[in-house]
C-alpha cells in the first residue's frame, strides 16, 4: 500500500493536505518557518527575553563543553607524544646497548680481556630496567606490546646465546668458540631486534605525525567554533537588546499615552463637574419662578378663579416640580459615576433591615409577605450599595401595590468563591422580556406616568453603580406575573 | 432692637427677589429688608461706601446671601465677613440653588450658619424664606457686637 502511493506522490504526507506533491515539498519548509514565528509571536515580552537569554546560556555551555574537549584531546596528544619521544630514545638505547653487547662479548672472547666483559655484565644488568621501561611505555598500544614482547624475547635469546657462548669459552677455550668470536654469538637474534626496533620507531613516529595533525585540525576548529559561537551569542544578544528596547519604548509610548489620556479625561472630567454645576443652579432658577409666579398668580385671582383655570395652573406647577425632579435625579446619576467609591465590607442583611425601616411609611395600608435569605457579606460603598438594594426593593413594593398580598423575596443565587448573585423577586405588574433591555437606560419607562409614578433613573443608577463594583446586573419578568432583578458583584477587590 | 435692624439680602435674580419679598410680605417683615443685586453692593453696605456711604450705620440681624452672583460671588463675600473682626458676628444664611457637596463644604468652612437649598415648589420656598426671615429677623438675638458703629 505504501510504496504504490509513494509511487503516485514522492510526499505522501502533505500529498493528503495539497492537491499538488511538488508545491507541497516547496512550501513546506516556510511552513515550519511561519508555524515558528506564529509561535514566538504569541510569546510575551518576558518569555521572549527569556528564550533568548536561554539559547545565549546554552549556546555558552555548548561552547566551553566542545573546547574543553578539543584542549583536553590537546593535552592527551601532547602527553602521548612526549611518551612516544621517550620511547623512541629508549629504543636507541636498547639498540646501541645490544650492539654494545654483542661488540664488547665478542671482543671477550677474542682477547679474553676482563674489561670487556665488565662492560658486558652492565648491559646485561641494565635489560630488566629496559624491559620494564618498554612495558611502561607501550602501555595502550597492543600493537606495540606485542612487538616489544617479541623484543623482549628477542633480547633474552641474544643473552642467552652469549652466556652458552661464554660458558663454552670458559670450559674450551678460545678453540670452542673461534667462530662465534669471529660472527658474533647473537648475530642472528641482534639482526631481528635491530628490525622490531626500527618497526616500532616507524609506528611512533607515524603516530607523532598523526597526532600533530590531529591536534593542529582541533586547534583551527576550536578557534574557527569560538569564533562562530562569540558571532552567534553577540547576534542573540543583541536580539534579545532588541526586543527589551523594543519594550522600554512601547512601554514609555504607551505610559504618555496614558498620562495623556487621563489630563484629557480629567478636563473632560472637570468639565461636566462645571457643567452640572451649572444644571444644577441655572436650570433649577427658571422652573422656582415659574411654580413661583404660578403660585402668586393663584392668590391674586384666587376669588374669581374658575376650575379649568385652577386646573391650568396646578398643570403648570406639577409640570415645574416634576422638571425639578429630573433634574435632581440626572444630577444624582451624574455624580454616581464621578463619585469617589469607598471600598470595605458590606452586611447586606444590615442594609435591608435599614431600608425597609426607612420604607415604612410606602408600607402603610399594604400586605406584604417577605422573605429574605441570610445574605453573605460582600466589598463595595456602603452608600452606593445601599442605593442599589434600596432602588430594588422600592421598585418591588412599588410594583406589587396592585396586589392584595405582595410577595418579595430576596436571597442569593448559585455562591460561588469568585462571585455572588442577589436576586429580589417579586409578584408584581412584571414585565414583557422584549422590553427587558430598555430596562436599565436613563429615563426608560415601561409604564405609563399615571400608573407608577417614577423618573426611571432608578435603575439606570442601579446599573451604573454594579458596574463600578465590576459587577452585572438583569432582569426576568412575565408580564402581569412578577419580576426578578439579579445583582451580580465580584468577591474579589477590584478597582472601578 | 432687634426690630429695628435690617435683613440684608442678597440676590442677583429679580424674581427670585421678588418672590422673597413676596414671601416676607406675608410675615410683614418686608419692610425691613434692603436688597442688594451682587456681592459687591452687600459689601458695600457692610463697609458703609457707595451708595450706602449716608446709611444709618450698625450691622444687619442677618446676610441671606446667594452663591453665585456677578462681581463678587457669595463664598467670596463670605470670607470678607468672616474675615472682619466686626463683621464676623454677623449670622449668614447661605440661600442657593445649589445642592452640591463642595459648595456646602466650602460654605461651612468658611464659616457660614445656615445654609438652605431654595425649594423648586413654591409652596415650599414660600415656607422656607418665612421662616428663614422670622427666625433670623425676629426669633434669633443678634450678637450685641452688630449694634456697635462702624469704624
Amino acid at each position: 500500500m505504501e510504496s504504490v502511493s509513494n509511487r503516485h506522490s514522492p510526499t505522501p504526507l502533505s500529498a493528503a493536505d495539497k492537491p499538488e506533491p511538488s508545491a507541497s515539498v516547496l512550501t513546506r519548509p516556510p511552513a515550519v518557518y511561519h508555524a515558528l514565528v506564529a509561535w514566538f509571536h504569541k510569546l510575551t515580552i518576558e518569555q521572549r527575553v527569556l528564550a533568548g537569554f536561554s539559547m545565549v546560556f546554552v549556546g555558552i555551555l555548548i561552547i566551553s563543553a566542545i573546547s574543553y574537549r578539543n584542549t583536553s584531546i590537546l593535552l592527551a596528544n601532547s602527553g602521548l607524544n612526549g611518551r612516544s619521544h621517550d620511547l623512541i630514545q629508549l629504543l636507541n638505547n636498547i639498540e646501541a646497548a645490544m650492539s654494545e653487547a654483542e661488540d664488547v662479548h665478542r671482543r671477550y672472547l677474542v682477547t679474553g680481556e676482563d674489561s670487556y666483559l665488565e662492560a658486558y655484565k652492565r648491559v646485561v644488568k641494565q635489560k630488566p630496567s629496559f624491559t620494564a621501561y618498554l612495558h611502561d611505555l607501550v602501555h595502550g598500544s597492543q600493537e606495540q606490546q606485542q612487538r616489544v614482547r617479541v623484543l623482549d624475547r628477542m633480547m633474552d635469546r641474544q643473552l642467552s646465546a652469549q652466556s652458552k657462548a661464554l660458558v663454552q669459552f670458559q670450559e674450551g677455550g678460545f678453540r670452542a668458540v673461534r667462530s662465534m668470536a669471529f660472527e658474533g654469538a647473537g648475530k642472528r637474534e641482534l639482526a631481528a631486534i635491530h628490525q622490531i626496533i626500527a618497526e616500532m620507531d616507524l609506528h611512533e613516529r607515524q603516530a607523532i605525525r598523526r597526532r600533530v595533525v590531529e591536534s593542529a585540525a582541533g586547534t583551527r576548529n576550536t578557534i574557527i567554533l569560538l569564533g562562530i559561537g562569540v558571532l552567534l551569542q553577540l547576534v542573540m544578544l543583541a536580539w534579545v537588546y532588541y526586543f527589551i528596547r523594543h519594550d522600554i519604548t512601547e512601554r514609555r509610548r504607551v505610559a504618555g499615552e496614558l498620562q495623556r489620556r487621563g489630563e484629557l479625561l480629567e478636563a473632560a472630567n472637570k468639565e461636566l463637574e462645571a457643567f452640572s454645576y451649572s444644571v444644577s443652579h441655572d436650570l433649577r432658577a427658571p422652573l422656582r419662578h415659574i411654580d413661583g409666579y404660578a403660585g402668586l398668580l393663584r392668590k391674586s385671582v384666587e376669588h374669581s378663579l374658575n376650575d379649568k383655570a385652577a386646573r391650568y395652573l396646578r398643570t403648570i406647577s406639577d409640570s415645574a416640580k416634576q422638571m425639578g425632579q429630573l433634574i435632581d435625579d440626572l444630577l444624582v446619576f451624574s455624580r454616581m459615576g464621578r463619585q469617589e467609591m469607598l471600598r470595605t465590607t458590606v452586611d447586606p442583611n444590615q442594609l435591608i433591615r435599614d431600608i425597609i425601616s426607612d420604607l415604612r411609611l410606602d408600607l402603610q395600608g399594604r400586605e406584604i409577605s417577605w422573605t429574605i435569605a441570610a445574605l453573605p457579606e460582600v466589598q463595595g460603598d456602603p452608600a452606593m450599595l445601599r442605593q442599589v438594594f434600596m432602588n430594588l426593593i422600592a421598585n418591588a413594593v412599588k410594583f406589587t401595590s396592585t396586589r392584595p398580598i405582595a410577595l418579595i423575596e430576596i436571597g442569593v443565587e448559585r455562591p460561588s468563591p469568585t462571585e455572588i448573585t442577589f436576586f429580589i423577586r417579586d409578584n408584581g405588574v412584571g414585565f414583557d422580556m422584549q422590553y427587558a433591555p430598555k430596562l436599565f437606560g436613563v429615563f426608560q419607562r415601561l409604564h405609563r406616568a399615571d400608573e407608577f409614578e417614577g423618573t426611571g433613573i432608578g435603575l439606570a443608577n442601579v446599573r451604573r453603580i454594579v458596574h463600578r463594583h465590576g459587577g452585572r446586573t438583569w432582569a426576568e419578568g412575565v408580564a402581569d406575573k412578577g419580576a426578578t432583578f439579579y445583582v451580580l458583584l465580584p468577591m474579589r477587590r477590584l478597582d472601578s | 432692637m432687634t426690630a429695628t435692624k435690617p435683613i440684608l439680602l442678597a440676590e442677583d435674580n429679580p424674581r427670585d427677589a421678588e418672590l422673597a419679598l413676596a414671601a416676607m410680605e406675608a410675615e410683614h417683615i418686608s419692610d425691613k429688608v434692603v436688597l442688594c443685586h451682587d456681592g459687591a453692593e452687600v459689601l458695600d453696605y457692610l463697609y458703609c461706601r457707595g451708595q450706602f456711604k449716608s446709611r444709618l450705620r450698625g450691622n444687619p440681624a442677618v446676610v441671606f446671601l446667594d452663591l453665585k452672583m456677578p462681581k463678587v460671588n457669595g463664598l467670596e463675600v463670605l470670607r470678607t465677613i468672616k474675615a472682619d473682626v466686626n463683621l464676623r458676628p454677623i449670622p449668614v444664611v447661605m440661600l442657593t440653588s445649589s445642592r452640591e457637596e463642595c459648595d456646602l463644604a466650602d460654605s461651612y468652612a468658611l464659616g457660614a450658619n445656615a445654609y438652605v437649598v431654595k425649594p423648586v415648589e413654591f409652596h415650599k420656598f414660600l415656607s422656607a424664606v418665612k421662616e428663614l426671615g422670622t427666625f433670623w429677623g425676629l426669633i434669633n438675638e443678634p450678637p450685641p457686637e452688630s449694634c456697635r458703629s462702624m469704624h
